[in-house]
């Protein structure tokens, strides 16, 4: 069985580094059936092990080697596989074989189609240390890693100023969450002596709840940044600059869900403290609602699908927080697929439209895009919630999970959301595909419908966005062995919360199609105040420029040119002058003229004759200055 | 009448030194310093003799006789190497010799 | 076999170099090239031949100079110097391998190889006067280098260098007079010997004062701030050779010191300065790192960001314990590496356009790929990104110094967002965007002769970050070493209290371990 974990955490490295060394050459197809074939590997031994844990295996626990040993650290490069890490192997091994085959259609035109899938591998390879990682030490190995193939990918079209400046603003907020992360690190090692997960969820129980919390506080930062959780939630839109393959895989179905999956981890440690799995559910509720107002403006089909993703990590989230994991691990698996569907389709589309992003200039696509369209709808049904898609059980247990720990604000925010949810996404189908008028046409596009077997790629999530809600049993039974059972009180109002959900749901797709079936909406609601505070994202991006990204600009080149260069090296510089100046206005001592140096020597004899009286009289002067002023002491 | 003690000769000697001082800062004729100088020595010479004698102790005359003899040698060389300046450079003023400028 | 090896090691090269000025002009570059290499040769030969198991000195080697004032020819290298030795001559191979034309390349050449003379000196040297000797004595071949064959202010910058590292120099040695004389009164015989130093345990107030002579002159060359003006001026003046060998070799005397001298002669002054010091590291890492971020010329950038992450080393340094030094000693390796072959590629841009600013460039990665590759590499690793060489180094340090202080150590680690900011930006503003200036479209892909010079820095800095265990073993079991050193001596319970002793925690690691769930667990 080690074998297959070796070869799922591998063979996407091997294909990445096989991809890298054409990664300057011109396009070669090699690269990208290559990648996928080694992925597709990685997926199948995936599986195995999937299988093999579903049969009642054994969790595998290995050592490759020792990464760090110094003092009384002892890091290895150790791998698991149990229970949660089989979950996430499967998740990002389906959906990244699946976007590797369909990039492959995806960057066809693209110069820098090997570097591309180069970028991807390394990318799913990271994120398999990720998950599989026995440590945190090897997790925040991963959770860096991805970060890194995050940047590169988003900035890939690296001519273009606003991929670079996405890319960058990406990487340095996750920055700013790895550092609450790494603390975090640094309190589990100094508490409880090691890194490894069942050496400190060991330990946990035993300690003070005090440092319990702070190390829950510090590690949930680390999944703020990577979930891009309120405030570090700017950066997810802005990755929308990536290829749209980069988006499914990485900014909606894996890397983003990497701060569930800490959280998830570290149960153990997120049971003792509740009281911060409110905050974190509290939080994940705010951001689920905040999320989908954005989505409702935007006119973006990606930035629409990334703050619909955003709003599902908030459920995902609250599951978490309120001690109900599984329903977290279940939301982000069934999340994955429909997501990375959904994004898929949207990718289809901008090839369509020439990477034309606003759906405003689209309208009636599903005559000439009749597949893509049917595989957006079903996704977007299934993000709904709609039964019996997989949506539906996942974010159904969500509200049930709310409303059973008697936590009913959430509850209700969740339930807005959800009808918020249904209208954003049919607004986009609506706006995309059907409302009336043929916009497209205005503005001189010629839209066709993508490779088949691009498609055909498609299919296995389209597959497992409509089934993966079936198999909730055996997912309860399976993960449950690891983490901790839920327990629901609801059972006497199950069917009621079932039927309201519902009913929000299916009301927020009518009163979207009702509302964009002939068209555009009027212009003029862009004039109200709600249409640009949400247009605008709340205005945060521009408050963080403001506050934030100038005032470090300005103060950088003040203490640049002021301090350091006016302040510190003057100082400096001074000193030396002084000294030089000092030796530049006495030299003239030096003159050579007899009766001078001679006046200088009499100078010099007086001075010494004064000093030797004074200091033989040191006792005398010291005994009249006490006469003098009584108040200096000895 | 009062009796001319160690004080005066002590004082006449401090006057006396003061007076080669100010020749020796101020006077720019190498002629005039040898005087200034010689001044100076003597000055100390008096000092010299009266603690010498006020003590009843020899050893102050004794250094008295040396500073004499010394102070003759330095004037011969001095003197010797003054004419030698004068025939070289045709002036003893000190504000010429300037080679030792640093 | 391994008899007089550091003596060969140190006076090998110079005597190279004499005869160098015999060797003509033509065949001075394969000269050059081949002393380097057999003294590379040598240093790993040395690393063959230490036993990584022995926390104490090896190549022991003594001849006393000056009997009557216990002034000794005392050679010696451990973990902690070993591996900065083999650094040294390694960058001096990979600096004249990749040497570009330049005026009067033999002198070059000849200088370099003096200048290894030193540097392998300092770090070999037990004996006080010896390490003076050839601290001292580096400066000058680096005053020559760059004063000859620096840019346009290259006479300012090397002056400034010069006296500004040699007035704390010189504040350093009569600490050492002092610690002599001390050692003098405790014992009744004169010795300059730090192994001997290191079995005296002074009163308080002793360690105060000497500390803090000590401190100015290893401050000046770490640098620190605020005494780090000198090094922009000399990085921005210096040839491209001068600065590699100035970041990756010379800059580490002075947190070497720190470890081989501070630490364990003034244990308790060193916990007793502790914060200030720390407050001056973290000024170093935010304050230096958001100057870099206003440079607008690539080489200040890195220049600063030198300075930015020796903040790191001292902090490490200062965590008193064995994952602290263990870390700041490697990061001194990884620092030497990345900051060495981040001056290493602008120097590659600067032989093209003949300009480090910044705004003269961009779209370089369309024009050279693999020049944007590697600087890519350098640039995460100089970031600190795990499996890089940086971030082990970087990671325990931060974490032995967490068991100091966590604000401070909060504090600190927003080096990892600040040094993403700068180096994200100065990349984005050099490798991305169009290509804008119409000399910039014709630029030349790095050469094979540049590759020779930096593949192996790429794979040093991969390599040791994936498997740094060949390196940080020998560091850490002499650090252990030091650590049980300075606890033993500490006086003030403060000190006993903050150096904790490693064969106490061993113990109660032990106990851990067993609760380890056995991780060897067959499968199926």
């Amino acid at each position: 069985m080690e074998m297959y974990l070796y070869i799922a955490l591998f063979a996407p490295f091997v294909g990445s580094l096989f991809a890298a060394l054409f990664g300057a050459s011109p396009k070669t197809l090699w690269s990208g059936v290559v990648t996928s074939a080694l992925l597709f590997a990685s997926f199948v031994s995936s599986v195995t092990l999937f299988v093999y844990l579903l049969q009642g295996g054994e969790p595998i626990h290995t050592e490759l080697m020792t990464w760090m040993a110094t003092g009384n650290l002892y890091i290895p490069f150790g791998f698991v596989v149990d229970q949660v890490s089989a979950t996430m192997m499967f998740v990002v091994t389906t959906v990244s074989t699946v976007v590797h085959v369909y990039a492959i259609g995806y960057m066809d035109h693209d110069k820098a189609f090997n570097r591309f899938f180069a970028w991807l591998s390394a990318f799913v390879f990271s994120m398999m240390i990720l998950v599989m990682s026995d440590n945190f030490a090897g997790m925040f190995i991963g959770w860096e890693g991805v970060g890194l193939c995050s940047w590169a990918l988003i900035g890939f079209w690296y001519h273009k100023e606003s991929a670079t400046w996405a890319a960058n603003e990406a990487f340095i907020m996750n920055r700013i969450a790895d550092l609450g992360m790494l603390i975090g690190i640094f309190l589990l090692y100094w508490h409880t002596g090691s890194l490894q997960y069942d050496v400190v969820f060991a330990a946990v129980p035993n300690l003070d709840t005090s440092i319990v919390t702070l190390m829950g506080i510090f590690l949930f930062v680390g999944a703020m940044g990577k979930s891009a959780q309120f405030p570090l939630h700017t950066w997810l839109a802005d990755a929308m600059e990536g290829p749209t393959p980069v988006s499914a895989l990485i900014h909606a179905a894996t890397m983003v869900t990497a701060g569930v999956y800490l959280v998830v981890r570290a149960n153990p440690l997120y049971s003792l403290i509740p009281e911060v799995g409110y905050f974190i559910a509290g939080l994940g509720a705010f951001v689920a609602m905040f999320a989908a107002t954005m989505a409702l403006v935007n006119r973006d089909i990606k930035r629409i699908i990334a703050y619909s993703t955003l709003s599902q990590l908030g459920y995902m989230f609250v599951a978490a927080g309120l001690g109900a994991y599984w329903v977290a691990l279940f939301h982000l698996m069934a999340h994955a697929f429909f997501k990375a569907l959904l994004f898929l389709g949207a990718g289809n589309v901008m090839h369509a439209m020439s990477d034309e992003l606003d759906p405003f200039k689209m309208g009636g696509l599903y005559k000439v895009m009749k597949w893509t369209a049917i595989l957006m709808i079903l996704a977007s049904v299934a993000l709904a919630g709609i039964w019996p898609l997989a949506g539906f059980f996942s974010k159904d247990k969500i509200l049930e999970v709310a409303f059973s720990s008697e936590h009913y604000i959430i509850w209700a925010v969740l339930w807005i959301t959800a009808g918020l949810t249904a209208f954003y996404s049919f607004r986009l189908i609506m706006l995309t595909f059907f409302s009336g008028e043929e916009r497209y046409k205005e503005h001189g596009f010629h839209p066709h419908e993508a490779y088949k077997f691009m498609l055909w790629a498609m299919a296995p999530l389209a597959v497992l966005a409509v089934i993966a809600g079936w198999f909730e049993q055996q997912f309860v039974h399976f993960v449950t062995e690891l983490l901790p059972t839920f327990e629901f009180h609801t059972h006497h109002v199950e069917m009621m919360l079932i039927a309201v959900t519902s009913l929000m749901a299916i009301g927020g797709i009518v009163v979207a199609v009702l509302l964009y079936r002939n068209g555009l909406l009027n212009p003029k609601l862009q004039q109200t105040a709600v249409y640009k505070l949400l247009f605008n994202q709340y205005y945060i991006p521009k408050f963080y420029d403001e506050f934030f990204s100038k005032p470090y600009a300005e103060l950088s080149k003040i203490f640049w040119k002021q301090v350091d260069l006016k302040v510190v090296d003057a100082t400096v510089d001074f000193i030396a002058t002084t000294i030089y100046k000092t030796g530049e206005g006495t030299h003239t001592m030096q003159n050579g003229n007899l009766s001078s140096m001679l006046r200088w020597m009499v100078i010099g004899t007086v001075g010494l004759l004064v000093l030797a009286v004074l200091y033989v009289k040191r006792y005398d002067i010291l005994a009249l200055m006490q006469m003098v002023f009584p108040g200096l002491g000895a | 009448m009062m009796e001319i003690g160690l004080t005066h000769y002590l004082v006449l000697s401090t006057v006396l030194f003061a007076i080669g001082l100010v020749g020796v800062m101020r006077r720019k004729n190498l002629l005039m310093l040898f005087m200034a100088s010689e001044i100076l020595l003597n000055a100390v010479n008096v000092a010299f003799a009266a603690i010498g004698h006020y003590y009843g102790d020899l050893t102050g005359q004794m250094f008295a006789f040396f500073v004499i003899a010394i102070a003759a040698s330095e004037v011969a060389v001095g003197l010797g190497l003054l004419i030698i300046w004068y025939k070289r450079t045709d002036t003893i003023d000190l504000d010429t010799m300037t080679s030792m400028r640093g | 076999m391994f008899d007089h090896m550091l003596s060969i090691l140190i006076f090998f090269p110079a005597l190279a170099g004499m005869l160098g000025f015999i060797v003509s002009k033509e065949s001075i570059r394969a000269y050059g090239i081949t002393v380097s290499a057999i003294e590379f040769v040598l240093s790993l030969v040395l690393w063959y031949g230490y036993d990584p198991s022995v926390a104490g000195m090896q190549f022991m080697e003594q001849f006393a100079l000056v009997p009557a004032f216990g002034i000794n020819y005392l050679l010696g290298v451990d973990g902690i110097s070993l591996f900065i030795i083999i650094l040294a001559s390694f960058f001096t191979l990979i600096g004249i391998a990749s040497l570009t034309e330049t005026r009067r390349v033999k002198d070059m050449i000849i200088t370099l190889l003096f200048l290894q003379m030193t540097m392998v000196g300092v770090f070999a040297a037990l004996d006080a006067i010896l390490f003076y000797v050839f601290w001292e004595l580096s400066l000058v071949p680096m005053l020559y280098i760059i004063g000859a064959w620096g840019g346009p202010l290259r006479i300012y910058a090397s002056i400034k260098f010069f006296l500004y590292t040699f007035t704390g120099s010189l504040i350093m040695l009569v600490g050492m007079l002092f610690m002599a004389y001390f050692y003098f009164q405790a014992t009744g015989q004169w010795s300059f010997s730090i192994l001997e130093w290191y079995r005296l345990v002074l009163p308080e107030n002793l360690q105060l004062w000497l500390f803090v002579a000590f401190f100015i002159g290893f401050a000046i060359k770490v640098p620190m701030f605020p005494f780090h003006t000198w090094l922009p001026y000399a990085h921005g003046q210096a040839p491209t050779i001068g600065s590699v060998i100035l970041a990756a070799i010379l800059l580490k005397m002075g947190t070497y010191a720190f470890v081989r001298f501070s630490l364990p002669l003034f244990p308790d002054a060193s916990v007793f300065f502790m914060v200030p010091v720390a407050v001056l590291a973290i000024i170093m890492i935010i304050y230096t790192a958001m100057v870099a971020y206003a440079q607008e010329d690539i080489k200040q950038v890195v220049a600063y960001s030198s300075i930015s992450h020796m903040g790191v080393i001292i902090l490490g340094t200062f965590a008193m314990n064995v994952e602290g030094i263990s870390g700041s000693v490697f990061l001194m390796i990884g620092h030497g590496v990345v900051s060495g072959a981040l001056f290493l590629l602008v120097g590659v841009i600067y032989d093209r356009r003949h300009t480090k600013l910044m705004s003269e460039f961009g779209g370089l990665a369309q024009v050279m790929p693999r020049y944007a590759t590697i600087f890519g590499i350098m640039v995460m690793a100089s970031v600190g990104l795990p499996l890089t060489i940086n971030f082990v180094g970087e990671f325990l340090s931060l974490l032995g110094f967490y068991s100091q202080s966590h604000m401070m150590t909060l504090l600190a680690g927003t080096a990892i967002i600040v040094g993403a900011i700068y180096m994200l930006s100065a990349y984005k503003k050099a490798f991305f965007g169009d290509v804008t200036k119409e000399e910039n479209k014709t630029l030349k892909d790095v050469n094979k002769k540049e590759l020779v010079a930096l593949i192996p820095l790429v794979i040093l800095a991969v390599w040791l970050g994936v498997y740094p265990k060949p390196v940080l073993t020998p560091i850490n079991n002499s650090v252990e070493s030091i650590v049980q050193l300075m606890h033993e001596k500490a006086i003030t319970p403060e000190a006993k209290a903050a150096i904790p002793n490693p064969a106490e925690t061993k113990i109660a690691m032990a106990s851990v371990t067993e609760v380890e769930v056995d991780v060897e667990r067959e499968a199926e």
